[in-house]
């Protein structure tokens, strides 16, 4: 009967398929396994990939990590400059601690997230050039370390992309990379 | 009162029983008239939920800035809940009754528990929207996700979880529908009873991680619990969150199913392949709930991986099966009929003036090159750093709820006012305009939503940045173009979507009573079954084969575009 209301005949199963239903299921079968392949195989081959590695820390406590850092860290008018190969960036209603930053180019850098209060948005990009951007989840109860480095000099805008609640538009830092 | 009563009044034979006009099916009053109290329901919340559209666009397009911050986020909580979850939900549970015992020729079972159902998710509905109306500092406007930590009222989880319940419970009698139909038996049910069964399976999954994951939050806000961990309360809210979703689609696509049958005259193809794609989405589906959680802390990239991809892209596998199997049917069903020759002949004489017809097609065609292909572009994990929380995402989502199920289950009202309700539009020409004038306005909407998240990197779910961040000198002020023509579109949008509710609502109240046999106008040519012609298996289905290798080819492209932004990123990542 072929009619999406009434009971299929009692050999539907062994009914031949249409000849280009068949090769579309090839197509997209073909298709389906080549874009996982991808996807896994850049993260061998990538240099972009949205993986760190991530420690349960008490949000006090990476608040204080925070402040020794930026204790450590020299003050220049642009912002901070790390004493070494760790940027730490707390993220709290409304502001972004630990940035401004100055960063050098070409130099790869452990980017340290974590959150004090709420969850938030991490969401960078050069000023320039605002389709280069990426986005990562911050949470509280997290230390979460991704290595970056940013190959061009420039300014880099960090702005919050997860509502943290009314003042979240105001959210706002910046990383300033210098010619390394 | 007797306007209102009268909505429910058909001629019933004896048993209670009358033959449909259009589908030739035997409904029973007590399906039809639930049919109708879920589907009006519904339409109540889209209106509502359509009022805060324009309040929130007006304030995204900062051109306007409608709102302050103050309410705006109360406003999107308010257009979130009312169109994701109840216009969609009260929809669907229609569409269980309708994929159930209407199709089935049955009476609807356990009857008080339907009527119960109703009451508890319109309780559940309207207290949600109370405490997000009544909600105070130091809590926060929910949103559609109400991540904690950020407080957010305890009444509005326990609310939620009200209107969940209320859901499973008005679900039982489609699940005892089945049961009774099946038991004892190895009868395959009719493809949109299975689907709809499949859709049944998969929302009482989502129901119950969405209780799990409001009750937990629920848990803390009224310290039964000390702390809660950000990390797994998104691991259970996804569960629903991107749950419903799989619902929407799954009805979405039984709906196509259905109406591309009833009233463009379609056949199924292959009952083997379209089940089959139904069982993939049972096994693989809910995997993609990770999709959600590409870029957070505490998830091991294998594990992303496999889920975000439904194990091999399964499900996605599934759609593309459902987006050739679909159109093919309608193609098959009208050349045995001997209409359209050609490549394309078949679709350009469809019933294109039937905005039931034009309104399900719009949202195939729609939901498949706008939602589709985005939705597994940006649910790749080194992709979804481009994407996530930006305003692309909003983008993307509009694609799928708004213009492939919204637009559906607007062509489903339309057919439910002629078949059951029985009334005539006001005017078909508004009608006919209707889904023409929501798909093409909302179609530009979503695009540009993508323009600006992906091309400008603005983000979702804030009041104001394009124009002016406080405090800062940066803003997103490149992207002003992309919004002018975001606002404008939405306006026309959100007109569009009025006219819908106007013509609904018109036509049942004013409408004339359509007479005894009377199609309404709504059977394709020729009527339901066409008799003769060759075996459908045989059937040259070139015009299908052509469109679907245009949309892999779109699908490539804009693969191959995203990845090449992501790869002219600094480098990331380990
Ligand atoms: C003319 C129609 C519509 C327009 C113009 C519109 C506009 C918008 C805009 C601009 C936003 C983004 C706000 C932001 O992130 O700051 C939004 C969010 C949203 N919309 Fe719509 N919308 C429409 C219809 C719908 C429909 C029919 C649905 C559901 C079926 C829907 C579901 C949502 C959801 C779930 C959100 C996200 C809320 C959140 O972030 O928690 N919208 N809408
Ligand atoms: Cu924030």
């Amino acid at each position: 009967m072929s009619d999406p209301l009434e009971d299929p005949d009692d050999d539907w199963w062994n009914s031949p398929v249409n000849r280009r239903e068949s090769i579309w299921l090839g197509l997209a079968g073909a298709w389906s396994v080549g874009i996982f392949a991808w996807m896994a195989g850049f993260t061998q081959f990538g240099d972009q990939n949205p993986i760190g590695t991530t420690y349960d820390v008490d949000p006090e406590q990476y608040q204080e990590r925070v402040a020794e850092y930026k204790e450590a860290a020299e003050e220049t008018e642009d912002g901070l400059v790390p004493p070494g190969d760790s940027v730490y960036v707390g993220a709290m209603r409304f502001n972004w601690d630990g940035l401004p930053a100055v960063l050098e180019a070409g130099r790869e850098y452990d980017i340290h997230l974590g959150a004090y209060d709420v969850q938030h948005g991490f969401s960078v990009r050069p000023e320039e050039n605002l389709n280069k951007q990426i986005n990562l989840q911050v949470f509280p109860g997290s230390e979460w370390v991704i290595p970056m480095t940013f190959d061009e000099p420039g300014t880099y805008h960090v702005v919050c992309n997860e509502f943290c609640g009314q003042g979240h538009r105001t959210m706002h830092g910046r990383f300033t990379v210098v010619e390394g | 009162m007797s306007a209102i009563t009268s909505l429910f009044r058909n001629d019933y034979d004896a048993d209670g029983f009358r033959t449909c006009s259009v589908t030739g099916l035997d409904v029973h009053r007590s399906v039809e008239n639930h049919v109708k109290l879920f589907g009006l329901t519904a339409v109540i919340a889209l209106a509502v939920g359509g009022v805060f559209a324009f309040t929130v666009a007006m304030t995204r397009w900062e051109f306007i800035g409608f709102l302050d911050p103050g309410s705006y986020y109360t406003h999107l909580s308010l257009h979130a809940w009312n169109l994701l979850i109840f216009w969609m939900v009260f929809m669907e549970i229609a569409i269980l009754y309708v994929g159930g015992p209407m199709v089935l020729g049955r009476k609807l079972p356990l009857r008080r528990l339907a009527s119960a159902g109703w009451v508890i998710m319109a309780l559940g509905a309207v207290g949600v929207n109370a405490s997000i109306l009544l909600t105070e500092a130091p809590n926060e406007a929910p949103l559609l996700t109400a991540y904690v930590p950020l407080p957010v009222s305890p009444w509005f989880y326990g609310t939620a979880i009200v209107f969940l319940f209320g859901t499973t419970i008005a679900a039982l009698p489609f699940f005892a529908t089945i049961w009774f139909e099946t038991r004892g038996t190895r009868r395959s049910l009719p493809l949109v009873a299975f689907g709809a069964f499949i859709t049944g399976i998969i929302a009482v999954e989502a129901i119950l991680g969405g209780i799990a994951a409001f009750a937990y939050a629920l848990a803390w806000r009224v310290d039964l619990i000390a702390a809660v961990e950000p990390g797994i309360y998104r691991q259970l809210y996804w569960i629903i969150g991107h749950g419903s979703q799989q619902i929407n689609l799954l009805a979405m696509i039984t709906v196509w199913y259905f109406l591309t049958h009833v009233v463009g005259g379609a056949v199924v193809v292959s009952e083997k392949v379209s089940r089959t794609a139904f069982v993939f989405y049972l096994f693989f589906i809910n995997l993609g709930a990770a999709h959600h959680l590409l870029v957070d802390p505490g998830v091991s990239a294998g594990w992303r991986i496999w889920n975000t991809s439904y194990a091999f892209y399964g499900a996605a596998f599934a759609s593309m099966i459902h987006a050739f199997a679909i159109p093919a049917g309608i193609e098959a069903g009208r050349r045995r009929r001997g209409q359209g020759g050609g490549l394309f002949g078949w679709l350009t004489s469809a019933p294109w003036g039937n905005p039931v017809f034009a309104a399900t097609v719009f949202s195939i065609i729609l939901f498949g090159f706008l939602g589709g292909i985005t939705g597994v572009v940006m649910g790749q994990m080194q992709v979804n750093m481009t994407w996530h929380n930006t305003f692309a995402a909003v983008g993307h989502f509009h694609a799928t709820v708004v213009l492939g199920t919204t637009l559906a289950f607007m062509g489903l009202v339309f057919f439910v006012i002629k078949t059951m309700f029985r009334r005539d539009f006001v005017s078909n020409t508004l009608a006919s305009a209707v889904p023409y004038a929501y798909a093409g306005a909302m179609s530009i909407v979503t695009l540009m939503m993508m323009y600006a998240g992906i091309l400008y990197g603005v983000p979702r779910r804030t009041a104001e940045v394009v124009r002016n961040i406080p405090g800062s000198e940066f803003s997103f002020a490149a992207a002003i173009p992309i919004f002018m023509i975001f606002g404008i579109f939405a306006v026309v949008a959100i007109a569009s979507g009025a006219l819908f509710i106007l013509v609904s609502v018109g036509s049942l109240l004013f409408g004339d009573r359509l007479p005894g046999g009377d199609d309404g106008g709504l059977l394709p040519e020729g009527g339901l079954h066409a008799d003769g012609g060759q075996p459908i298996h045989a059937v040259e289905l070139r015009g299908t084969f052509t469109l679907c290798l245009v949309f892999l080819a779109v699908f490539i492209a804009i693969y191959v575009l995203n990845w090449y932004l992501v790869t002219q990123l600094w480098s990331i990542g380990a």
